[in-house]
Parts: C-alpha cells; structure tokens; sequence
C-alpha cells in the first residue's frame, strides 16, 4: 500500500457548487487576508457541540455522513458538502462528462404530515407546477407540486395515509 | 363572585403567561397534564396539576368541552381561561361556561359568535360605516357562484372561510381558471379546521400592511383601544414578526383606525381584550378584515409600549371591574419587537422541524422579555403547533429596537430542531425592513432567500466536514506531510465553481 500516492490535499464542495480546498494535515488555523484565525470545535454541557471563532459560538451538529458526504447544521443553517480527494475528483469529472440528464424525477415528502387528496394517477400528464397532492401538516394544506412537465409513472401513496418526511410520494417520467 | 381559581383551558407558552399574571394576583391556578407533554413547562407554573394522561381519547383535552368543563367544576375552579388557538374563540364553550357558574374570562359568547361568523361581522362593519373590501352578499354554495361573484368585483379575489381565522381556509384566486381547484380546497380546509365548510369572496388588497388595533373593554360598556401593532410579516397568513407601533400610522391616522376599531367592537357590546384586524393599503386607505376576540399571540408587543398588562385587564373585566384607564390615559412609549423562534426549517420553505429541544438558552437584558413554555428536554410535537418562544425586544425608537433585537438573536442558543432564528437574522439586515415599506407581500415577493447567514459561516462548516472525513477516513500513513509553509493557510475559498457533480 506504500506505493499509493499520499494525499495533500482535500476539496470539499457544497452542493450549492461552491468548493473549498483544505491542504493536509488539516490545521485549525485558517487564514482570511493577512490574518489568521484559529478554529476549534468544542463540546460541553451547557452548550453541547460547538465551533469557536472569532470569539463566537456557534451550534453545530452532524445531522447526517455517509461515505464522503455531509449535512452539517451550523448555526441553524444545513450544509451538504461531499468530501473528494484529488483523486475522486478527478474521477468524478469523468463520470460527469459521460452522464446523461435525469429521466425520473421523483416527488417526495417536504415534511410529515397526513395526505389529504391525491389529484392525479399514474398516467396523467402533468405540468410545471400543477399540485400532484395535498399535504397537511401543523393544521395546514400544503399543495405538493410538480417539479417538472411530464408523465406520471407511480403513484406511491393514497388519501387518508400518514407519511414521514423523505417519503417517496409521486415518480414522474421527465418530458 | 369572584375569581380565585382559574382553569388554564391552554398549555405551552400562553398558559404560563397567564399563570404568570395570575400569581401576581393571588389567584389560584389549575393546568392541565395531557400524555403528550407530561412533563411540559406550563405544569410547574401551576397551583395545581390535573392529571388527564389516562384520557385515550381521539379529541385533545383542550377541545373537549364537556371534559373541560367537568375538570373545572371537579378542582373547584370558578374560572377558565382559554388562552388562543383551541377553543379560544368558540361561542359554544363561553356559553357552556356560563350554564356552568364558570366565569368565562374573555368576551361575551354573542360577541364571539357574530364576530367568528364573518359573515355577520361584514354586515356589522357596513352597518357602522366601517371601510371594507367589495364582497359576496353571503355564502357562496359552489364554484360557478365564485366565478360570477369575482368576475363582477374583478379578479384577484380572495376565498375566505366563513368561520375562519389563522389563514385555514384562505385561497387568493387570481383568474377564473383557478377558481374550481381554489374554491374546493379552500372549502375543505374550512371544513376540517372550523366544521363549517362556508366560505365568502372578498376582493383581494394587493400588497397591503397588515394593521390590528388592540381593544380593551368592559361590562360597564366602557371600550378603548391600545393602540396598533404592525403584523405585515407573515407567510401564507402566519405571522412571524409583529411590532408595536407601525410606521405606516401617523397620529392621525392612528385616531381615525383605533376609532373605527372601538365602534365595530361596540356594536357587539365587546368587553374584554380583543383584536380589529385592518388592511392598509399603498394610498392609506384601511378595510375592515376581522375581529379576533381572544388574546393574541402578539399581545406582548402592545403591553410592552403602554405598560399595560393585559391578562390582569381581562381578569378584572371578567371580575365585572370597570375599566381604570380612560382612551386618553394610553400612551404609546418606544418600540417593541415581537419574532417568533418555531421549530420550522427555513431552508425548506418553513416546513415544520418537530424534534426534542436538546439546548436552550434565551437572552436576558433590561430591553428583553421572552414569553416560551419550552425548556430543554422539551419536545416540539407536532399535534400542537411549532412554537419555541417569543423573543420580545424593546427600545426607545425603531432603530434602536431592531438594534436591540440583531444583538439578542445572536444570543439565543437552540439545539435539537432548526429554527426560524436564521430568517429574523436577514431581517433586522433587509433594507425594505428597515425601511418600513414592507407589505403582507415581502416575504413571498421582495426575498430570495429566506436566511442569513455571515460571510465565513459556509467556510466554518465546511472545515468541519472535511476534519469529519480526515477522521473517519484517513490513516496518517495516506496524508502527505504537507510544506510548513502552508500549514496555517489550509482553505481556499475558490471562486472558480463546477458545473455538476
């Protein structure tokens, strides 16, 4: 394993495409301009996890990692970032360049909530736009709406029926 | 009679304010333990604890009319409270009250009933001269009748429950097209949320500033109003943030709304607090919307610029006390800030985040009042509504009051759920906030975003996953060593952005 080149180097990209780059051994120095300022995470009772800076505290916590991608909530803002070595994405721009445009999209729940009335079937065309399902949540209907002009292939839930968020509700095949 | 023991028909942050002003009166107070929220905060405020987590049934207790009024007459109560939300505005329950010997502490059931029903209440305004937007004469019974109806006042319209409040029921139309779609989930709503599936058409104000006047009367038939609070800052009908008073009102135009707010409250003989909803539009002119008659979630911003407490005046006017304040005695002193922390995700369009309150802590200075019945260890559960506290800032203009609130958002600390923090973040930092000039509008129409956020924040949070990776992933062996040179200057920010991945 020796022989594997050594990593110097990580970039971290948001998924609102916006990269960093952290050099290895990862520092808690950070530099802005012609300062430098130290970073540190800290945990304790009173306020659980958090990230000192410029003498603020921020909350954090780590909602979710998988493999090389992260949710990070800071300050009540979730991040999603995706970890790559110079390696992976070098790899990653490959696999892009050759991928074509999803087909499916699929419509999943925003939040729990109980489904109130399904206004299409499998089959339907719909628009951009055109609710698929009412949603009710904390005493609210919610309109779910398509994301995009298509046919309707699945649907996956029906009137009267509680639903997690994430849940997949509608699949539509991409016109 | 009078009271000396009050039952609390509410919980969560409402029930403690009450239990609050309630103490300070030597009244005794009874609250109410549900399964859901046994160990809740409002419980430790109270004189007594009733114990209803045997209670299965489907209905909550606090909609539970028979089983309320039995729970009051079984601990000796001789009042009840109904805080809002529930059964805060059924005329059914104040009168169920009554029957009982039980004092009502709010408004007489008639009043309720003609100002719940806003077909009645349309008619009182109009009888009285009270400005209002065009509308249908009454109910409208389908979708045909809508179209006619708004072709004749002309399009945007707006589809109102006939017993509603709170936004349920609340459809904007914008042409006939949407009509049928509009009119049936508007009437669903209704019928879920209030059991009455009517609903009305009235020409719809664009752009308008949401104004509502505070009314105070009493059974003497004394009635004054408080002066207004500026609510314009909602979502889909919620509001978010309300401040007393609004710079949109001078003071004459305060005279002439807080007039017309007293004589549309007269003509229900009102008594105790309650609230004249306005719609101001661009040109000033102001239309009558509705009249809440309960407490407001919002009330704390009016106490907080006349000194008056509210819940002690609704008490002493359930106790049959004249008024002691006369219209000219209410001065309006400063400004006061009212932002509503929910357990929602702004990131996803103010979705509800239910989930158990890990940290919590709020901000305490001369200039700040927090109102909550959340404690750590507390969980926001979703059969009730998403609220964590109010966070309420005062200062001597508004300037300084929105000074006073950027500095206490900063301090309050939330773990556990995202919370709207994010979003008052970016207001006390818009200009149209600043301004003034918002409308019931701006967060749909003059926001891209919904949050803020500091410069160096998405940075911070990316040092973090990338430490999270180097942790999980990384033997020493694999690092390169790295020149020393670059060891305090780790991450770039790099403008050059990539197309997908």
């Amino acid at each position: 394993m020796n022989d594997k080149p050594r990593i110097d180097k990580l970039y971290t990209l948001s998924s609102e495409n916006r990269k960093f780059s952290f050099s290895l051994p990862l520092r808690n120095k950070i530099r802005i301009g012609k300062r430098v300022y130290e970073v540190q995470l800290k945990s304790d009772e009173k306020y659980g996890t958090y990230i000192l800076w410029k003498n603020r505290k921020y909350p954090v916590e780590i909602i979710r990692s998988r493999q090389n991608k992260y949710e990070i909530l800071f300050n009540d803002i979730s991040y999603i970032f995706t970890v790559e070595t110079p390696f992976s994405l070098q790899r990653m721009k490959v696999l892009n360049s050759t991928r074509v445009k999803a087909e499916k999209e699929i419509v999943r729940a925003p939040m729990p909530g109980k489904i109130i009335d399904v206004l299409i079937r499998e089959g339907s065309t719909v628009l951009r736009g055109e609710p698929l399902v009412i949603l009710e949540a904390m005493k609210m209907q919610n309109e779910i709406q398509s994301p995009v002009n298509g046919t309707v292939t699945k649907v996956n839930t029906k009137a009267n029926t509680n639903v997690m968020k994430e849940d997949v509700l509608v699949e539509i095949k991409v016109e | 009679m009078k009271i000396n023991k009050i039952l609390i028909a509410n919980r969560g942050e409402i029930a403690v304010r009450i239990m609050k002003t309630a103490r300070l009166m030597k009244i005794r107070t009874v609250a109410i333990k549900t399964v859901l929220e046994p160990n809740a905060m409002y419980l430790s405020f109270a004189d007594e604890v009733f114990d209803n987590t045997e209670d299965v049934s489907e209905i909550p207790v606090f909609l539970d009319i028979e089983k309320l009024i039995s729970i009051a007459v079984n601990t000796g109560s001789n009042a009840v409270h109904p805080g809002y939300g529930f059964l805060a505005e059924s005329a059914y329950f104040a009168q169920k009250c009554l029957d009982n010997k039980i004092i009502y502490i709010g408004p007489s059931p008639d009043a309720i009933y003609k100002m719940g029903n806003k077909m009645i209440a349309r008619r009182l305004a109009l009888k009285n001269g009270i400005p209002m937007a065009m509308g249908s004469e009454g109910n409208i019974s389908n979708e045909e009748e809508a179209v006619k109806i708004a072709e004749r006042i002309g399009y945007p319209v707006i589809i109102k429950a006939a017993s509603g409040g709170g936004g349920r029921g609340m459809r904007i139309v914008r042409k006939s097209e949407e009509m049928e779609r509009m009119f049936i989930t508007a009437s669903k709503e209704a019928e879920k949320a209030f059991n009455d599936p009517s609903v009305f058409i009235e020409k719809y104000i664009e752009n308008p500033k949401h104004i509502e006047f505070q009314i105070l009367g009493d059974t003497k038939g004394n009635i004054i109003h408080l002066g207004e609070r500026e609510c314009s800052i909602q979502r889909k009908h919620q509001k978010l943030l309300e401040e007393a008073p609004s710079c949109a009102l001078d003071i004459n135009l305060r005279k002439k709304m807080g007039s017309m707010a007293v004589q549309i409250a007269r003509a229900v003989n009102y008594y105790s607090a309650g609230t004249v909803e306005f719609l101001l539009d661009s040109d000033r002119n102001f239309y009558f919307m509705e009249m809440n008659t309960r407490i407001q979630v919002e009330h704390p911003v009016t106490e907080l610029i006349t000194g008056i407490d509210l819940i002690e005046q609704q008490i002493r006017v359930a106790n049959k006390e004249p008024l002691q304040i006369k219209q000219e005695d209410v001065k309006l002193k400063g400004w006061a800030i009212e932002c509503r922390i929910n357990a929602e995700d702004v990131q996803a369009g103010f979705a509800p985040n239910p989930g158990k309150i890990e940290k919590l802590s709020m901000p305490t200075d001369s200039y700040i009042r927090v109102d909550t019945g959340i404690q750590e260890g507390s969980s926001i559960v979703s059969s009730y509504d998403s609220m964590i506290a109010k966070l309420i800032v005062q200062g001597k203009d508004r300037k300084d009051a929105i000074n006073h609130c950027k500095m206490a958002l900063d301090k309050v600390w939330i773990k556990g759920t995202k919370t709207t923090l994010p979003f008052f973040r970016l207001l006390v930092r818009n200009q149209k906030f600043l301004d003034g000039t918002f409308t019931t509008a701006f967060i749909e129409k003059d926001l891209d975003r919904f949050y803020y956020n500091s410069e160096y924040e998405e940075m911070l949070a990316a040092w973090l996953a990338t430490k999270l990776f180097v942790d999980e992933n990384l033997q020493e062996s694999s690092i390169g060593s790295g020149s020393d040179n670059d060891n305090d200057m780790s991450p770039w920010l790099l403008n050059k952005r990539i197309n997908q991945f």
